[in-house]
């Protein structure tokens, strides 16, 4: 695969876009044409893209592009992306610890990229809490309320230009700190604690810290992609997955992300390469979703391993279930279309031949009527997408044209039947997480 | 999507960057980042002042560009160091040199545009040049934000030979480029945490900075626009004689110490060349060649300053005057 490619997850996330970026990193540099950089489009640190170190210890890139382990592979995170300036450094931390060196000095962040503090993710969690039961399966991590700052303050959001403007820096962190952590009503403060007043460090604090950071990064202008883009190949490595995007997801169970292709296909642009990118699309061959919301083909019988998806105390449980065709459809055509798709865990589809299904309809409440097919609404539409929403969490899968039980391809046959409902080729094949369990010919995949 | 597996406290990630894991070390990733003593942001004043030790204490800073091909520079002070010391005090230059140690790099790309380190009576300076960081990269524009320095030195500084005695301090900048027109306030703002109402034009930075630091530039032949007529030409034009082309490097401490000794009309080149030749110095030619063009008696400050500067505490109050009056700068 030559040239820039963009990397969207065709599901709820999960799919193992960071093992698919990590193998075209590594393809790329076998052969001569090394990636230039990972750049990051959507999303913050609540990405998890698990990679292995070449110790074969697991690392999950949460900001760092998941490129990193090949030497030489810089991260370049966009105006797109929401940056955690503390994770970041516990994540440097750790890639030093598997062996990479000056992990910081591989990073450029672009100034205009908002920045996510303590106070955002305080405020992140209090409102979690105050949902109870009726949660949205949030990270925790306050990027929704990192976006939703911006919207109401854009003046005041804290930007990593700011990293090396102090004085400005810490004027916005005591801003936010006092709008979005404020007394409590009734003397309860966000999280729960007792007590009111503003929450968190100080933001002198937060300030030196991030300032510190700051030191350590590279922050770049307008046009530093464009050198990117023009210098070597370029892969865009999206975070979460097209079925939680913001406006295409089901509302309210979504992300404050685009996750779709969109951001980055703007940013190619802006980088004088429009429409120069491959568009692949990940999938498995079966479903997950994090926490809450519409998922018809759940199936909590499914035995799935899953050694890095624990349930997330903010994001709720971890689900498994069948691969819905319907669902991947949808995903593709608000996505804009894709050229090509990563199918990832055939060894999974191979260990439970039989057991796993692809869901090919659905039946909506008591109706016997099988839909199959989502029809995507007018733009930014969130009531149509709400009614989606209502629609899907009423759906009972429909596996086989005569009933409800599974029937799946035989393992060989996985390629093919995704690339059918996809609309496109499946050109990359993983069995494992490893870079050498990918294969680029899907025959190669079927034989072993 | 995960659900945040790095941990994002705030006291913690400060530990991290401190230095605990051997991958944050000052002399490992210390590579890109400022070592904190020598960091000049919200440091107030670098102060050099008098004690029961040193009644007569003499401020002496040498602030050198670490980019590029000057990179040699630090290295080439730190062994001459002690030989600067002693010819400073043995020749009876000076009684008391307190000297400062900084490094100039571009404020427009580089992580450490600026760093300071404390005047010192002894050999302590030297810790602060090792832990100068040598950025290597910068250059290529024939610019550095030696305006940057400047501005630190005019504001950030607070000399007892000047404040006592009215004698200036001596400040060489070491470089081969030239500054950028003027101090930026954003530049200002990031790297030393002052808010200045608009820009500072070099020209007005220099007329107050010469206020406080008689103030000399050492363009080192064989640096990257050693001998480059403009570089030349603009120095000469904000500084006048206090230009010195200097051909060897090694002889940048002696060439340091003369000055400071005519300076102080402690001697005359004759007489500090032949000092030179005491201690063994091979740096003789290289610095008479180089310091051949100074004059004398360029000490007395600007009429009506700083002459009069023992009261009945026999300190002025402070240096206000010499401040930019907030909101007064000059264009």
């Amino acid at each position: 695969m030559n040239g820039h490619v963009i990397v969207v997850d065709l599901g709820y996330g999960d799919a193992g876009k960071g093992s698919i970026v990590d193998w075209l990193c590594a393809a790329a540099s076998r052969a001569g044409q090394p990636v230039r950089a990972v750049a990051r489009f959507n999303g913050g640190a609540q990405a998890a893209h698990h990679v292995l170190a070449p110790s074969g210890r697991p690392h999950p890139f949460a900001q760092f592009g998941s490129g990193t382990f090949t030497p030489g592979t810089p991260t370049f995170l966009s105006r797109f992306m929401l940056v955690d300036p503390l994770a970041l450094a516990a994540e440097a931390e750790h890639l030093g610890r598997l062996g990479v060196g000056d992990p910081f000095g591989l990073v450029t962040v672009d100034r205009g990229a908002l920045l996510t503090t303590p106070y955002h993710r305080a405020a992140n969690r209090a409102r979690e809490e105050a949902r109870g039961a009726a949660r949205h399966g949030s990270c925790g991590l306050g990027i929704g309320e990192t976006a939703s700052y911006a919207l109401a303050y854009p003046a005041d959001a804290p930007r990593a230009g700011d990293l090396t403007a102090p004085r400005a820096l810490l004027r916005k962190l005591a801003l936010l700190r006092d709008r979005l952590t404020p007394d409590p009503p009734g003397g309860r403060g966000p999280g729960g604690a007792p007590g009111g007043g503003a929450q968190g460090p100080p933001p002198e604090d937060v300030a030196a810290v991030f300032r510190a950071v700051g030191d350590r990064v590279t922050l770049a202008g307008d046009g530093h992609l464009a050198g990117l883009l023009r210098q070597g190949p370029v892969v865009f490595e999206g975070a979460q997955g097209v079925l939680l995007d913001e406006w295409r997801g089901f509302h309210p169970y979504t992300t404050w992300s685009t996750t779709t292709f969109e951001n980055a296909e703007t940013l190619l642009a802006e980088g004088g390469a429009a429409g120069g990118a491959t568009r692949l699309g990940v999938t498995r061959t079966y479903q997950t979703r994090h926490g809450p919301g519409p998922f018809p083909t759940e199936d909590p019988t499914l035995p799935v391993a899953e050694p890095h998806n624990a349930d997330g105390r903010w994001q709720g449980p971890f689900r498994a279930g069948h691969l819905d065709a319907v669902a991947l459809r949808y995903a593709v055509r608000v996505a804009g279309g894709v050229d090509a798709v990563a199918l990832t865990h055939l060894d999974t589809a191979r260990q439970f031949a039989g057991r796993l299904g692809i869901c090919r309809g659905y039946r909506i409440g008591a109706g016997t009527e099988v839909v199959t097919a989502i029809e995507p609404g007018p733009e930014r539409d969130l009531g149509y997408q709400e009614s989606l929403t209502a629609r899907l969490l009423a759906a009972r899968p429909v596996y086989g044209p005569d009933g409800d039980l599974p029937a799946g391809p035989d393992g060989g046959d996985w390629p093919d039947a995704v690339a059918e409902i996809a609309g496109a080729p499946v050109t990359v094949c993983s069995v494992g997480p490893a870079a050498g369990d990918k294969t680029t010919d899907p025959a190669g995949a079927r034989s072993r | 999507m995960g659900s945040g597996y790095w941990s994002s406290d705030v006291y913690e990630t400060a530990e991290r960057l401190r230095g605990g894991a051997s991958a944050f070390g000052y002399s490992d990733s210390g590579a890109r980042s400022v070592h904190p003593d020598l960091d000049p942001f919200d440091v107030g004043q670098r102060e050099s002042r008098d004690s029961d030790e040193h009644p007569e204490s003499l401020a002496i800073a040498v602030l050198f560009d670490v980019t590029g091909s000057m990179g040699s520079v630090p290295r080439a002070l730190q062994k001459k160091l002690p030989s600067l010391l002693g010819l400073l005090k043995d020749g009876g230059y000076a009684r008391d040199p307190q000297l400062m140690f900084g490094a100039i790099g571009d404020a427009t790309c580089d992580r450490a545009p600026l760093q300071v380190g404390q005047f010192e009576s002894d050999n302590r300076m030297d810790r602060d040049l090792e832990r100068i960081l040598l950025e290597g990269g910068g250059g290529g524009q024939k610019t550095e934000s030696y305006e940057l320095a400047m501005y630190f030195m005019a504001r950030h500084t607070a000399i007892d030979c000047l404040t006592k005695r009215g004698r200036r301090g001596y400040l060489f900048i070491i470089g081969d480029e030239l500054p950028y027109p003027g101090v930026k306030p954003r530049e200002v703002s990031a790297w030393i945490g002052d808010e200045l109402p608009q820009p500072v034009a070099v020209r007005n930075l220099v007329a107050q900075l010469t206020r406080r630091w008689d103030t000399y530039f050492i363009l080192p032949a064989g640096a990257s626009y050693a001998g480059d007529g403009q570089v030349l030409g603009t120095w000469r034009g904000l500084l006048g004689q206090n230009v010195i082309e200097l051909a060897d490097l090694d002889a940048v401490c002696e060439t340091i110490a003369l000055t400071v000794g005519l300076g102080e009309e402690a001697i005359d080149l004759a007489a500090g060349l032949a000092d030179l030749g005491d201690v063994g110095s091979a740096a003789g030619a290289a610095v008479q060649r180089a310091l051949a063009g100074l004059g004398t008696a360029r000490r007395a400050l600007p009429a009506g300053r700083g002459t009069g500067a023992t009261g009945a505490g026999g300190t002025r109050s402070d240096d206000s005057d010499l401040d930019f009056p907030s909101g007064s700068v000059l264009l």
